[in-house]
């Protein structure tokens, strides 16, 4: 039960290059694990094939003991979060979440029970009935997280939902972020090639580059004891090449 | 659910694609493949070839430099001047793309002709047969297009850019050189290659309006209505379908010069009364030619017989309903908003492939949509005839909306590539994790947010369908003719006052639908 999801072996070759190396890692239940990497390094792929958007030339994907590998996306019990949220601008919150399970059919009355539910629990029930474009950039984050969680998912993906944002709205969107997911005791796996995102959000980072595991482990441990030049480069150095620039800048000793 | 949203992807690929290559690649390879280069050899010998050619690009050069020139400035008065009412102007300035071009020339006839209302006024005679009829005609026609065009690149550049050029120091017209020329270089060549083909391959105006002086078309028209003479006619078409060709090309590799759109900040518009006071003029004295025109249909509507009997008269009315106007409006009616409905339809799930699903065969695809602007409506209805002259669709109304889709299928698809290239594009992506199909998500989603486009695109649509001659005029029969073809019927017969009424009746349905497609706008925003 601790290791909640399983991915093992991993393979995936585009164009006769390994795109994933032979990858393998477990998520435990209620964790928030960040996958970090630069463009290329395959994390995007990884996610396509978690979800299910595209099937692995090797390997396989199990959650609960169930080998879900050849399940279509909406079988697999995930939820996922998009780029700019991607939310349906046409319909108001609690459309936006109430979507999804009218088309599922699920029963009338129970969909609204639901839907609005969770809209409250997230604590967005003033703003029920706004649009998007009236909405701050957390308010959408929630709604995005609403409307996967409408589905009861076993875990929720991010695909860099915040990489196209400004960096003062994506530190409140993080600590948002972190007590939704305290708040709900979700799985998450956050993608993302943002180093500071990646640290400040994670129980466990998974560091990727070229197709395989760099290194994963707590942000602590990776910081600390980076097991190799590459993790040491991409990630400690850049971190403390950061505070470093704000203490010069500040003349506050971090 | 993965594969019922492949077969979904699949059949709208394979269906978009045999209706490009029916209603466009079939037809244009039928008329190429018709065309002997013995034939061609001996058109290009032909002395009233060789005069219609260098009558018909001695009119449209002048044409067109003088169309985006006035089309130039009307734009730069609306964008970089203080005159008043500027949206109530840029809606009158579009007027004229509201009736056919024959109806220009015959406008001008009404107005200058050696009948005509002015001349009589004021007893001078303008000569207007020929040359000059044209090339008023020609661009009162097409100086609207050009004045859209140019307008939205106006809009474009970022007045950012204008702020940095102060701060340097530049002098006026350094600020031209470098910014406003700079970044409107691409749209003015692009209207110059656009109105020139437009102008070139129109033969409404010169039909109407150039007396003895033959264009290409007007070549082109006469050999197929008049002689029958359907392969000559491809030799002609193929010629007239050049000058559209290169601009295509043109259009294709020129990347356009934008600004930064995110922070594109509108023009501060600095205070010049001298300036302000200049365009004023010349904006009335726009308005008051276009108001003359349509002026003088509606006064030859209600004369008796001008100019020999100025009293008030409904004679010409009862005339055109005996005659069976209102079945030829209906006929048009029918077939535009078919065109309307069905043209949109195809462009947006067209552009959907383009814009969105992407894949091997959508560049095809996108290509073969633009390069339907470059097909000459004369030469579109002629391919048509070689492509379906025996099939069942030939004198049908089915013909009929199958070539207005495809001769006015450009823009439209291309409002809606822009629409929905702008939309998030992980919505479908959203769809397949929350177990809702592609085509559910195009429904509730994607259609809804791009509604404006729709309306815009069947909008374009039905004006165009209404006002067409060109594609339709070698696939009617006198059953399902569209009333835009009795202008010609009435023209040959020199019952200008027939033509005009028509000519009003077409622009009073075209405003009506305008006016719907406003409203409901208007109503989504509340």
């Amino acid at each position: 039960m601790n290791d909640w999801i399983k991915v093992i072996n991993i393979s995936k070759i585009y164009n006769n290059v390994k795109v994933l190396d032979n990858i393998s890692f477990d998520v435990k239940k209620g964790e928030f694990l960040s996958i970090l990497g630069p463009s290329g390094c395959g994390k995007t792929t990884l996610l396509s094939i978690l979800i299910g958007i595209e099937t692995a030339d090797e390997g396989k994907i199990i959650i609960n003991n169930e080998d879900i590998s050849n399940f279509s996306p909406s079988k697999r019990g995930m939820g996922m979060v998009f780029q700019n949220y991607a939310l349906f601008t046409n319909m108001t919150v609690y459309e936006n979440v109430f979507y999804a399970l009218k088309i599922n059919k699920v029963p009338k009355k129970e969909a609204q029970d639901i839907a609005l539910n969770i809209i409250k629990k997230v604590g967005l029930e003033e703003h029920i009935n706004k649009k998007p474009n009236e909405l701050s950039g957390g308010q959408m984050q929630r709604v995005a997280i609403a409307r996967t969680l409408a589905l009861k998912p076993s875990v929720i993906l991010f695909d860099e939902p915040m990489s196209a944002l400004d960096a003062d709205i994506r530190l409140t969107l993080r600590k948002e972020l972190k007590e939704i997911q305290k708040e709900f005791g979700i799985t998450m796996i956050y993608i993302t090639h943002d180093q500071e995102e990646a640290f400040s959000l994670s129980d466990r980072v998974m560091v990727m580059n070229k197709g395989v595991i760099e290194q994963i482990d707590t942000p602590n441990k990776i910081f600390n004891n980076p097991k190799n030049e590459y993790v040491k480069s991409f990630v400690v150095n850049h971190l403390v090449d950061k505070v470093t620039s704000i203490e010069k800048c500040t003349g506050i000793d971090l | 659910m993965k594969n019922e949203s492949k077969k979904f992807k699949y059949s709208i690929y394979i269906f978009i694609g045999l209706f490009l290559f029916i209603s466009i690649i079939f037809p244009i390879l039928s008329v190429i493949s018709s065309v002997s280069w013995s034939g061609f050899a001996s058109l290009l010998k032909e002395d009233l070839f060789k005069e219609s050619l260098s009558n018909s690009l001695y009119v449209t050069i002048i044409s067109t430099i003088l169309s985006v020139t006035i089309a130039y400035l009307l734009a730069f008065a609306i964008n970089r001047t203080n005159i008043k009412h500027k949206k109530l102007l840029s809606v009158l300035f579009t007027v004229p793309m509201l009736i056919p071009s024959i109806s220009h020339g015959l406008g001008l006839i009404n107005l200058f002709g050696s009948n005509g209302i002015i001349t009589k006024m004021l007893s001078i005679d303008f000569n207007i047969l020929g040359v000059n009829g044209i090339i008023m005609g020609s661009i009162l026609y097409s100086f609207p297009v050009a004045f859209l065009i140019l307008s939205d690149a106006f809009k474009y550049i970022d007045n950012s850019m204008y702020n940095s050029a102060t701060v340097l120091g530049m002098n006026r017209f350094e600020t031209f050189k470098k910014i406003t020329f700079y970044y409107m270089k691409k749209p003015i060549l692009s209207t110059l290659f656009a109105v020139f083909t437009l102008i070139f391959t129109d033969y409404g105006v010169p039909l109407a309006i150039g007396g003895r002086f033959q264009t290409l078309p007007v070549f082109l028209y006469r050999e197929v209505i008049g002689l029958l003479d359907f392969s000559k006619g491809a030799m002609i078409g193929v010629i007239l379908l050049i000058p559209a060709f290169i601009s295509f090309i043109f259009d294709l590799v020129t990347k356009e010069v934008k600004g930064n759109n995110n922070f594109s900040n509108e023009y501060k518009i600095k205070e010049n009364k001298v300036r302000d006071i200049i365009f004023t003029i010349f904006v009335i004295v726009i308005l008051l030619f276009l108001f003359m025109l349509f002026g003088s249909f509606i006064y030859l509507a209600f004369v008796n017989n001008f100019p020999y009997d100025t009293s008030f008269s409904f004679v010409h009315f009862s005339y055109v309903i005996r005659n069976r106007i209102f079945k030829f409006l209906l006929n048009s009616i029918f077939m535009s908003i078919m065109v309307s409905i069905l043209g949109t339809l195809f462009a947006y799930f067209t552009a959907y492939i383009t814009s969105r699903l992407k894949g091997k065969f959508s560049l095809i695809y996108h290509i073969l949509s633009i390069a339907s602007l470059a097909i000459p409506g004369i030469f579109l209805g002629l391919s048509y005839v070689f492509a379906f002259n025996n099939t069942f669709i030939y004198h049908t109304f089915i013909i009929l909306i199958l070539v207005n889709i495809i001769h006015f299928f450009a823009s439209p698809y291309l409002m809606a590539y822009n629409a929905l290239g702008k939309l998030n594009k992980n919505y479908e992506m959203v769809g397949l994790t929350c177990g809702v199909s592609r085509f559910r998500i195009i429904l509730d989603v994607i259609m809804p947010n791009s509604k404006d486009t729709i309306l815009e695109m069947m909008s374009y649509f039905f004006v165009n369908s209404m006002i067409t001659i060109s594609a339709v005029s070698f696939l009617f029969n006198t059953e399902i003719m569209p009333v835009s073809l009795l202008i010609n019927q009435y023209e040959g017969q020199l019952m200008y006052e027939e033509s005009a009424i028509v000519s009003i009746l077409i622009l009073i349905v075209n405003i009506l639908f305008k006016v719907v497609i406003g409203i409901i706008k208007n109503k989504g925003i509340r």
